[in-house]
Order: structure tokens, then C-alpha cells, then sequence
């Protein structure tokens, strides 16, 4: 059996698939299924193919655990154990949710990445589809001369992945459900409980220090609901909840970033008033006190619901724009906690300089040398310079028949001003630069031979050459012979690959004359 | 550009220029020609401040005789660093023009806090620490005490300054407040007390109101500056509200326990000073006896602004016998102390004037009037013998004293109330004794009898004519302008009904209707999916602003908006707003778009721009009028009717359409800018309501946008987006709302012009 060397990270007997008893081993790689007493896998996937797990609720009878692959195909585990069945589907549904995601990103991530590539350059598209997909190499060898060159030269470019926000509703999607019974349903998916981590990274650390050593992960998300510190109307009070901490930590983050102050000055309000009045002037003294004493429990609560929206709205922007942090650096997670995105950081003293000139940008002439304007009668004469005139440009017939008419008449009223002739020899070079392959009309040459040869022609002939250099540089990246491998890839496959494009040329040109012909 | 204005030459720094910007310099020259006062509303966002330094500027140098100074006074420390940018602006281009270095000086004031360059001074975060370590190291006996002992902190800065400073003056310049901190720091001299001094022979002054609206600060700073200035005051749609501020007192009972320790101090500060330097009260006392002679003197050369605290005929007086001693003081004021401890121990609502305070007072503890005239002065002078270094500790003996002569000085214009609890907590008693300013007039007379021209100017000022009524003055010139505008960039909208046909509306009656409250989620739910970038909501009142939030929440609409955007709120907490607001900003710059919620009348709605993509659309939840169950609020409109005869309504109207307007406007700032305005709020569509809106909102409304639903409303909005995201160039404005020098010239457009002023 060859999966004996694979390192066998679990095996849970006693499970049925396709109402067959049978072995379930989880793999460093992959996950299979062998029925009992056989000797080898019915069902093998890589973790790489796998879309997700579902699992059966708590109250059925049975117990099982759904594989979603990429392609769509499901396959259903039955933990038929009666004893130890939730126990065996629970080590199993964890191991997996350990394992999925780090294959997940590392699959995607390649995938997406030729796939960006391919979109983003053409012409890259069309030499895949000549040597790929035509089979004149493969797709690895394609991609490994590709991936790793491109990723070298312009490292910046393409290393630079833009991170996805969070939505500001995260919470609001977490749509509860009854479930009929007098009780409440969250479902949560990855993506949300990412949210929730990313944006209160308290949450994060009560979830490490508490999962799955006190609470398991299903205990831990449904105190979560439970608690004060998802609703956000309620006010803390009781200190037996494990989120009373989260909310005080919050509450101190909130605090510091007030203390922090902002360092825009024009929205600074603390310093806006030149001169404030004194305590005990002013008409509006009796403003109704913000402490908290004299407050009703309604009136609290709201001005609760008003602090968190803030905070929320801060925390979800401060998290969009965290940058360069791996998810290991607990130290700066746990120290951002501020929410202070470093954005901020950029309103720096001189930037109040330039805020406080308010310039009325449409008052200004814009910043250029004051120069005399060039009175042009036909603009995109003056672009081009003189250019042959094209049949196109003269697209009614009214056109036509005018500037015939306009010759005409000139022609008509034509005196030679004999005094201010040119030169014959002046008169000559101007002619000769002016008629075909002069100096002047070299733009009317080329065209020409573009107009010779139809468009989709030339598209092929393009494609051709295209990939024939891509194989030379195949070829040419060989040199100097210094490995076995490049030799037997000299001597070997490349040769047949140039042979290969070589006959495809002459096909197409073949075809090409016949058509011609 | 040159222009010619009726005559003057004036440089401006610009190279094309707005129509309206051109005749709101024709207005304004011939308010200084004929050396009176006006009135000018023109849109924010069209220069109006370069308009007004540029003119002005040309008239001192036409007529250096006629206008010596400028006095520029805006409200927030932002817009004085603004106005100074621009000036600088203007004077790099007279010098570029001119070839010649002019000899102007302009300068910027702000508080210590702002200005303070010491070390330790400078690091405190609120401006009254600033001040009081401030005092505790320049006051004169302070620094005397550092003569005979000089390990005696002292201000080393305020030293040099004042050893040299004095004798030369500030090189002519701009100095914005950064700047005068630069020229402290290389010179070593206090920048604070370099600019306090420098006012005096500067040509253009920038500072805020209350340096010229308070009259405890405006005897201090602006009691010298010449008669012959221009006063500006910009942003001046709120002015009578500074002056009433700046008059009012309250007086709590913290105020009097606070008192009653600083009179203890006081007592016990004289009884150790006799023992060891009787001679110093034995001097203070003879200058008592000689009066206020001093302060005579310098009101005689009439260079001095008339401080309205301290009227003109005590000056004539010495202070009464009766309080001419320390101890004798110190005793009148405990019993004026425990006058006040007994009035604040009531059990329903007094109201009362102040002659009718005044008998009662003399009834109960044989207090004269005389003597509570001088009480301010008076304690001044103790506390200036007594050399107390911490006058910050000071605050409620000296609030006590200001109104003792406010009291006794004042017998029409002001109200006092005394309130034994808050009307929404009646088991809790918390006495107040309201002394408050109903006639904001007295505080701004000084200034309009003193300076030969005074301009308010704002973008919101209307109606016009309300307020030379209110501030009691005659102006020669009145005229709002609109804004020329070469595509609509607003859009106001009334939206009357929700899609349900449910009346909106902020009434008292509807207030708590779900109905109304579902249907105001749903415009701002709407409005959050096809509106980019920001949104800024305003509501009426904070209360008002957390049940809807808290409604809203319940009712599950909030979480539909952060779908769309992210949630920022203003709290009544100053700096916890000011993280919201950077926060907004933050998710308006980075694409994510965000709402923020908050309140007319609060900090947010006065002193922030929200320009651009920060404010795509402001939505007004409602018509902001002041709470009307104010007993305060109720005596100044009863004042009002009767001394100016305006009506309680449409005082009550005009001041809630102000700062709606206000609010709207915020969007709003410049042609290059675009912004919805959605008035969520049947009471809009009136024409008692909408007349009272500036010219350049009102006539924009068009009748088919008096009363939308929701729906509509959203349609119309996602019309004005679309066509306001099409590029807008310059070309497209050129001609139309934006000439060049020819354009303006040309005979055509001047007429044009001439009839748009005309309207007005």
C-alpha cells in the first residue's frame, strides 16, 4: 500500500460510506476512505480539492460529516460507533478544520495567480493556448520558466496583495434563526469569525486562551451571543460573563484613542474655540449634566449604543487598513488594539499648512508659463503634420464635391506669381520628399503593406512568431549545458517541440497559399 | 488682476475672478466711503474673506488716513490661520506687482494656549491652566520677588520681552500664529505678549470675537485700538449669541460653596499681610481714595474702548467708603455671599429684574447699589494687592463680583431666573440662578460706537433685515449675494412624506411616532446606497439624536446602513467627536464612505467644512428650533417683542432656519463642489419656513421639490449625482460664473452685475 508511507494523522474505524462499514484515515495530504477488510482506498481526496465540511446538527440520529469538493461532488461520512460516534466525528471535524485552510490558501493562491496573469496579459493568453493547450510543452514546464521569472523581476508589482476590508454589517449578517423551540440560531462561517477577530482582537485572545482548553468552540461562540458584549444596548453588569473584560478592554482602547487626540487640527474640536468662556458665563450653563448620575437607564443605554456604533465603525476602519501583519505577531495585534490606524499617521504638521491654504482652484490659471496661444484653425493637423489624406476622412459626398469645387475655383483664379518661384532644385527635393518613400511620406509607405496583408493574417503570423520565440528562449535558457537535465531536455523533448512548431508554420503556410491561390 | 473698483485700485491675487466676488467689493467700498456700517451675505465657497482683505487692503493704501486698521474677527482658530494664509497670499502678490517691499504688518492673535512657547507653560492642555501657570510666572509681583530672589521662577521669555521687546517693533510681515511662535523662539521673547503689544501698530489684526465682543477681554487686549479701524466679523450669522454669552452669568450652588472658600483665603491672606506689611493695604486704600483716576485718564483721550462692565460715569466716583477697606470688603462680600445662599434655597421658579433684585437685596441685608457697582473693581484691586499668584483659583469670587456690577449696572436688557431643580429631574434640587443678557446689543454697542465701520458677513445671514434690529445698529449698506454658478451644484430637496405617506416631520406631537422615525431610517438607508462617500445627517437636539439612533437599532435599520456605510456619532464629549470625525474623514478618503450623525447647533454643524467627497449630501432630520421651555428663552422673546417688536415666531423661525442653513451649507463649498441638501421635514416646504432660507439655497428649490416621498426623492438624487459626476472644467465656468479681467471689463457684463446688485 503506498499510502504507508504518507504519515497517518488519524484513523477512525467504524465508518460507513455508501451504507458500507469502513476505515477513515486522515493523511499529512489527504483524507480516505477504505471499506473493511479490503485493502486498499475507495474514496481519496486531496485536502486541496476539498471545498468545505459540513456536519450533521447535534439532535439527528445520525451522525455524519459532509466533504464539499471544488467540483462540486460531495461525499458523506456516516460515524456509525454508537458509543464514541459524536467523539470520533468531532476529532475528525477539528483535524480537518485545522488542515483545510492551509492547503486552501497555498491551492488557491497558485491558481489564482496563473489566473491573474493569464487575464491581465494577452498575449501571454494567446502563447498558452499555442503551447499549452496545443500540447507543444507542458502546462508545468510553461509555468515554471513564467511563474518564477515574473515574480523576480517585478517583485513590488505582483507580491503587493490588496487586503480585503471587512464589511461594516459583519454582525448584521449573522442573521439569528429561531429554531422553533424558544431558542436562537447563529450561523457563523469563516469569513465571520475572521471578521470578529479582525476587528476586536479581544475576542481573539479570549478565544485563545479559552478554546479549547476550558470552552469548546461551539460553548465559546454561543456565550459570545449570550453575552452583553454583542448586544450592545446592554450594560455591563455582571462579571461572571468572560466578555465583561473584552468590553472593558474596549472600553479603555476607545478611551486612549480620545486621549491620543487627533492629529488633524481641523477637525480637532478640543481646540477650535479660540477662547472659551469662563465656567459660570454663558446662557446654555444648565446644560443638562453628561454624567452618568442623573441619567436614566434608557438614556444611558442609548448613549451606550452611540459609543459602541463609534467604536465598531473604528475598529472595522482600523482593521481594513492594518497592514504587514502575520497573523503570529500577537504582540502588535494585541497592541493595535487602539484601533488608531496608522494612516492617521500621515497628518503631519506640514499637511496643516497645506489645509489651511484653501485655495480656490478655479481662480488660479493653471501652473504653466504664461505662453502666447496658438491659434490653430484644424487641430489634429498640427498633431499629425501631413499625412496623406485617407479616403475615409471624406465620408459625405457633399465633401467631396466641395473641396472639387474649391479646386476648381482656385485653379480657375490661379496666377503664377512668377517673381517668388522656388529654386528647381529646392522645388525638386521638396517633390521627391513628398512622392512615395520621400522623407515626407513614409507614414503613406508603411501603410501600405499593413493595408497589403489582411489584419487576421497578420494576427496568425504574430501568434506563430510569437511562440517560436518562446521556444527559442526555451532553448536558449539551456545554455551553457552544465545539468543532465538541460541536456536531456536539449537532446530530448525540446527538440521535438521545435520540430513541432516548425511544422505547424508550414502547415499554416500551406494553408495559407492554398487559400491564397 | 487689477481691478478697478469705482475708482480704486485693487490688487487681486487671482487670476480670474467671481461676478459676485466684484460686487461684494462695490458694496463694500462704499460702506468704508461712507464710513458706516453693513451688512453682507455671500455663499461660503466664494471668496468671500480674499474679497474683503483685497479691498480693504487697497483702501489703506489709497487712503492710509482714512482706515488704519484692520480688525478681522472669525470664530474658530482654523479660520484665523485661514484668513492670515490668504493675506499672505495677497501680499506676496502686491510685492511681486509692486516690485517694492511693503511696509504692512499683519498678525494673528490666539490665546497662550496657542501661543505659548515655554517649555512647561506650553505643555498643559487646557487653556486655563495655560493661562493661570502663565500668570503665576509673569505677574508683576512675581517678578519683583525675582529681583530680591532670583532662584524665583520666572518666565524667561516674558523677561526678555519685556526688557527689549517693547523697544522694537515687530518687522513688518505676515505672522501667522506659527510663524509669531518662530520669530519668539529665534528671538527669545514671548510670543503671546510679543502680539498682544504688537496689535496696537499693526495694520491688520485676525483674532477671535470674544477679544472684542467680551468685555473682560476686550478691556485687556482691544482697550487701545484705533478709532479709525475696519472691524470684520466673518461667520457672524450666531454674533448676537456671543454677545449674550459673554453677558450671562450663572451662579450654582458649587459656585458659592467655591466663593465662600475664596473669601475665607482672602480673609485669611489680609489678616497675615497686616501683621507683617500693614503698609501695603494702608496704600491701596489711599489709591482708592483717590478713585479710579487712572483708568479716567485713559478714557479721556478717547483711544479706549468703553468697557460696558465698567461704565463711564462710576469712573467719576471713588469707591465708596463702605468697601474701601480689606476687611470691610472681604465682609460686604460674605454678606452678599449669604444674600445669594439664601435666594438659591427656593422651592418654585423666581423671576425677577434687576431693580427688583435690587430692592429685595437692600430690604434683606441693607446692600446699596453703590457699593455692588465697584465690586468687580474693587476685588481687582484686593486681589492685585494681595499679590495671589493662582487667579485661575479666583474664578468664583471674581464671577460673583462681575455680576454684582453687572447687576447693579444694568437696569433693562437682562432677567434673572432662579430655577430650584432641572425641569426633567424635579426630585432632584440643583438650584441655578440664571442672571442672563436678553439684549446682545449691549455688549456689541462699544464696538459699533467706537469703529467707524463695522461689516458682518457670513453665508447665512438671512433674513437681512433682522439683524440690525436685534444688535440695535443702522447700517448703510445691506445686500446678499448669490452664487453665479455655471452648472447647479445643489440640489435641495424637500422631503415631506414618507413612501407610506406618513407626514415627516421633528414636531413635538410626532416626535415619538414610529412611523416618522421608520420613515427618517428609510431616506437615510436610501440615501447611504446611492449617495458616494459622505453623508452627514444633522438633528435637532442630542436627545432627539439618541432615541432615533436607539430606535434605529431596535428596529434593525442601522445594521442595513452599515451595509452600505460605515456609522460614525457625535457625542456631547468634545474630544471623543473629534476621533469620530477623523475616523469619518479616514473612511471617506480611503473609499469606504461613512455617515456621520449629529446635531445642529453642536460643535460639529458651527466650526467643520465638510468639502468634496467628505460631504456629498447633508440630510436635516427635522427643523431645529431651540428648546421653547426654556424660562431663559421665553424672557429674551418676550424682550424681543417688546423692545424690538419682533414676533416670538418668527424669532423662534429665523433662528431655527439659520442653522439649518448652516448645517446644509456645510456641504457646500465652492462651484467646484457639489452636495445634496435634503430637508426631512413637511414644515419646510412653508413659505414662512423656506422665505427665511439665503437667497442661493432658495433659489434652487423648485416647486415640483416642495413635498417628495422618500422614493422620489432618492430618483431626483441619483438624476443631480450622475450629472454631477460628468467632468466640470474650467472652460465650463469661464464666461458664466468665473471672468477674466477682459470679461469683466467688458460693458456687457457690468451691466450685468449691476443688475444682480440691484436686486438685492
Amino acid at each position: 500500500m503506498a499510502s504507508l508511507s504518507e504519515e497517518v494523522l488519524l484513523v477512525v474505524k467504524k465508518v460507513r460510506q455508501r451504507k458500507q462499514d469502513g476505515t477513515l484515515y486522515l493523511m499529512a495530504e489527504r483524507i480516505a476512505w477504505g471499506p473493511e477488510g479490503k485493502d486498499r482506498f475507495t474514496v481519496s481526496h486531496l485536502y486541496a480539492d476539498i471545498r468545505c465540511q459540513k456536519i450533521s446538527p447535534d439532535g439527528k440520529a445520525k451522525v455524519q460529516l459532509q466533504l464539499v469538493l471544488h467540483s462540486g461532488e460531495s461525499t458523506t461520512f456516516h460515524f456509525a460507533n454508537e458509543s464514541t460516534a459524536l467523539k470520533d466525528r468531532e476529532a475528525a471535524k477539528e483535524l480537518l478544520q485545522q488542515l483545510l485552510p492551509k492547503f486552501k490558501k497555498k491551492a488557491n493562491k497558485e491558481l489564482e495567480e496563473k489566473n491573474r496573469m493569464l487575464q491581465e496579459d494577452p498575449v501571454l493568453f494567446q502563447l498558452y493556448k499555442d503551447l499549452v493547450v496545443s500540447q507543444v510543452i507542458s502546462a508545468e514546464e510553461f509555468w515554471a520558466n513564467r511563474l518564477g521569472g515574473v515574480t523576480n523581476t517585478d517583485p513590488a508589482q505582483y507580491k503587493y496583495k490588496q487586503e480585503v476590508g471587512i464589511s461594516g454589517a459583519f454582525l448584521a449578517d449573522i442573521r439569528p434563526q429561531t429554531d422553533g423551540c424558544n431558542g436562537l440560531r447563529y450561523n457563523l462561517t469563516a469569513d465571520i469569525i475572521e471578521s470578529i477577530f479582525r476587528t476586536y482582537p479581544a475576542v481573539k485572545q479570549k478565544y485563545n486562551e479559552n478554546v479549547p482548553h476550558n470552552l469548546t468552540e461551539k460553548e465559546f461562540w454561543t456565550r459570545f451571543f449570550q453575552s452583553h458584549y454583542f448586544h450592545r444596548d446592554r450594560i455591563n453588569t455582571g462579571t461572571q460573563d468572560i466578555f465583561s473584560e473584552c468590553a472593558k478592554q474596549d472600553e479603555k482602547g476607545l478611551k486612549s484613542m480620545v486621549v491620543q487626540g487627533v492629529k488633524n487640527p481641523l477637525v480637532d474640536l478640543l481646540s477650535l474655540e479660540d477662547k472659551t468662556l469662563d465656567e459660570g458665563y454663558g446662557v446654555c450653563g444648565a446644560q443638562p449634566s453628561t454624567s452618568n448620575s442623573n441619567r436614566t437607564v434608557k438614556e444611558s443605554s442609548n448613549y451606550a449604543i452611540i459609543k459602541r456604533f463609534n467604536h465598531h465603525s473604528a475598529m472595522v476602519l482600523a482593521a481594513g487598513s492594518r497592514k504587514g501583519e502575520t497573523p503570529t505577531d500577537q504582540a502588535s495585534e494585541t497592541s493595535s488594539t487602539d484601533g488608531n490606524s496608522r494612516d492617521s499617521d500621515f497628518f503631519q504638521p506640514p499637511v496643516k499648512k497645506v489645509k489651511l491654504q484653501e485655495e480656490y482652484e478655479d481662480l488660479q490659471q493653471e501652473n504653466r508659463p504664461k505662453t502666447v496661444p496658438l491659434n490653430l484653425k484644424k487641430s489634429d493637423r498640427y498633431a499629425h503634420g501631413p499625412v496623406p489624406l485617407q479616403s475615409q476622412q471624406y465620408t459625405t459626398s457633399q465633401d467631396i464635391i466641395n473641396s472639387v469645387n474649391y479646386i476648381q475655383h482656385e485653379m480657375a483664379n490661379y496666377k503664377p506669381n512668377l517673381t517668388q518661384v522656388l529654386s528647381s532644385t529646392v522645388a525638386t527635393s521638396a517633390i521627391s520628399a513628398l512622392s512615395p518613400g520621400g522623407v515626407l511620406m513614409q507614414a503613406g509607405a508603411q501603410q501600405a503593406i499593413n493595408q497589403m496583408v489582411p489584419s487576421e493574417v497578420q494576427g496568425e503570423l504574430k501568434h506563430l512568431y510569437v511562440a517560436a520565440g518562446e521556444l527559442l528562449r526555451h532553448f536558449w535558457s539551456c545554455f551553457p549545458v552544465n545539468t543532465p537535465f538541460l541536456e536531456e531536455k536539449l537532446t530530448g523533448h525540446l527538440e521535438e517541440m521545435l520540430q513541432t512548431a516548425y511544422n505547424k508554420f508550414h502547415i499554416w503556410q500551406t494553408r495559407r497559399m492554398m487559400r491564397k491561390t | 488682476m487689477k481691478l478697478n473698483i469705482e475708482g480704486l485700485l485693487v490688487y487681486f491675487p487671482y487670476d480670474y475672478i467671481y461676478p459676485e466676488q466684484y460686487s461684494y467689493m462695490l458694496e463694500l467700498k462704499r460702506t468704508l466711503d461712507a464710513k458706516g456700517h453693513g451688512v453682507l451675505e455671500m455663499p461660503s465657497g466664494t471668496g468671500k474673506t480674499i474679497s474683503l482683505l483685497s479691498l480693504i487692503v487697497a483702501y489703506q493704501r489709497a487712503f492710509p488716513l482714512e482706515v488704519t486698521k484692520l480688525i478681522y474677527c472669525s470664530r474658530t482658530v482654523p479660520e484665523i490661520e485661514k484668513v492670515v494664509e490668504e493675506l499672505r497670499k495677497l501680499m506676496e502678490f502686491y510685492s511681486k506687482q509692486t516690485r517694492e517691499s511693503n511696509n504692512f504688518l499683519a498678525l494673528a492673535l490666539s490665546s497662550r494656549r496657542n501661543l505659548c512657547i515655554h517649555p512647561e507653560v506650553s505643555s498643559l492642555r487646557f487653556g486655563k491652566e495655560v493661562d493661570g501657570k502663565c500668570h503665576s510666572l509673569t505677574a508683576s509681583y512675581i517678578r519683583a520677588q525675582h529681583h530680591s530672589n532670583p532662584s524665583f521662577p520666572v518666565c524667561q521669555f516674558y523677561e526678555e520681552f519685556d526688557a527689549v521687546g517693547r523697544q522694537v517693533p515687530l518687522p513688518a510681515g505676515i505672522y501667522n500664529l506659527d510663524d509669531l511662535k518662530d520669530f519668539g523662539r529665534r528671538k527669545g521673547w514671548c510670543p503671546y505678549y510679543l502680539a498682544r503689544y504688537s496689535i496696537l501698530h499693526a495694520n491688520i489684526v485676525v483674532y477671535s470675537y470674544h477679544y472684542l465682543l467680551d468685555p473682560k477681554i476686550a478691556d485687556l487686549v482691544s482697550k487701545e485700538l484705533a478709532k479709525k479701524s475696519v472691524v470684520v466679523f466673518d461667520e457672524a450669522h450666531n454674533i448676537d449669541n456671543v454677545c449674550i454669552d459673554s453677558m450671562s452669568v450663572n451662579i450654582t450652588r458649587r459656585t458659592l460653596d467655591h466663593c465662600q472658600n475664596n473669601v475665607d483665603t482672602l480673609h485669611n491672606t489680609i489678616h497675615k499681610i497686616k501683621e507683617t506689611d500693614a503698609a501695603k493695604l494702608k496704600e491701596e486704600y489711599r489709591r482708592l481714595v483717590e478713585g479710579l483716576k487712572e483708568a479716567n485718564v485713559a478714557r479721556e483721550t478717547d483711544v479706549y474702548l468703553s468697557n460696558p462692565v465698567l461704565p463711564d460715569e462710576i469712573l467719576q466716583e471713588a469707591v465708596p467708603g463702605t468697601i474701601r477697606t480689606a476687611e470691610h470688603f472681604v465682609g460686604f462680600l460674605r454678606r452678599f455671599l449669604e444674600y445669594l445662599k439664601s435666594r438659591l434655597r427656593v422651592q418654585h421658579v423666581i423671576q425677577e429684574s434687576a431693580p427688583q433684585f435690587l430692592k429685595d437685596i437692600y430690604d434683606k441685608v441693607c446692600i446699596d447699589r453703590k457699593p455692588l457697582r465697584f465690586c468687580a473693581e474693587r476685588l481687582q484691586s484686593l486681589l492685585r494687592t494681595l499679590e495671589i499668584t493662582d487667579i485661575a483659583d479666583f474664578s468664583a469670587a471674581t464671577l460673583i463680583s462681575n455680576f454684582a456690577t453687572l447687576v447693579s449696572t444694568y437696569s433693562q436688557g437682562f432677567t434673572i431666573i432662579i430655577e430650584p431643580f432641572e425641569d426633567r429631574t424635579p426630585t432632584i434640587a440643583n438650584p441655578v440662578l440664571h442672571f442672563s443678557c436678553m439684549d446682545p446689543s449691549i455688549a456689541i454697542k462699544p464696538v459699533f460706537q467706537r469703529f467707524q465701520s463695522v461689516i458682518i458677513t457670513s453665508g447665512t445671514l438671512s433674513p437681512l433685515d433682522i439683524y440690525p434690529r436685534i444688535l440695535d445698529f443702522h447700517p448703510v449698506t445691506m445686500a446678499s449675494f448669490t452664487m453665479t454658478l455655471a452648472r447647479t451644484c445643489l440640489c435641495p430637496l424637500i422631503v415631506g412624506r414618507g413612501n407610506d405617506q406618513v407626514a415627516l416631520s421633528s414636531k413635538f406631537e410626532t416626535r415619538e411616532d414610529f412611523a416618522v422615525i421608520r420613515n427618517y431610517g428609510n431616506l437615510l438607508m436610501e440615501m447611504s446606497a446611492i449617495v458616494p462617500d459622505g453623508i452627514v445627517a444633522f438633528f435637532t437636539s442630542y436627545v432627539y439624536m439618541e432615541n432615533i439612533v436607539a430606535s434605529w437599532y431596535e428596529q434593525g435599520i442601522l445594521e442595513n446602513i452599515q451595509r452600505n456605510k460605515l456609522i460614525f456619532i457625535e457625542t456631547q464629549d468634545a474630544a471623543e467627536t473629534s476621533m469620530a470625525l477623523e475616523k469619518y474623514q479616514e473612511a471617506c478618503e480611503n473609499g469606504r464612505g461613512a455617515i456621520l450623525l449629529s446635531v445642529a447647533r453642536g460643535k460639529v454643524s458651527e466650526g467643520i467644512d465638510f468639502v468634496h467627497h467628505f460631504g456629498r449630501a447633508v440630510i436635516m432630520f427635522g427643523v431645529p428650533y431651540v428648546y421653547t421651555q426654556s424660562r431663559i428663552l421665553k424672557a429674551r422673546l418676550e424682550y424681543l417683542r417688546d423692545q424690538f417688536q419682533i414676533r416670538e415666531n418668527d424669532f423662534l423661525t429665523f433662528d431655527a432656519m439659520r442653522h439649518a442653513a448652516q448645517c446644509v451649507g456645510r456641504a457646500i463649498r465652492g462651484k467646484t463642489d457639489y452636495g445634496l441638501m435634503i430637508f426631512a421635514d413637511k414644515r419646510y416646504a412653508r413659505a414662512d419656513k423656506r422665505g427665511k432660507l439665503p437667497r442661493w439655497i432658495q433659489e434652487h428649490i423648485t416647486d415640483g421639490s416642495l413635498n417628495l416621498t422618500v422614493d422620489e426623492a432618492v430618483q431626483l438624487s441619483k438624476h443631480f449625482l450622475r450629472q454631477m459626476a460628468q467632468p466640470f472644467r474650467q472652460e465650463d465656468q469661464l464666461g458664466l460664473s468665473l471672468l477674466t479681467l477682459e470679461q469683466l471689463e467688458s460693458e456687457e457684463m457690468l451691466q450685468k452685475i449691476a443688475q444682480v446688485a440691484h436686486q438685492t
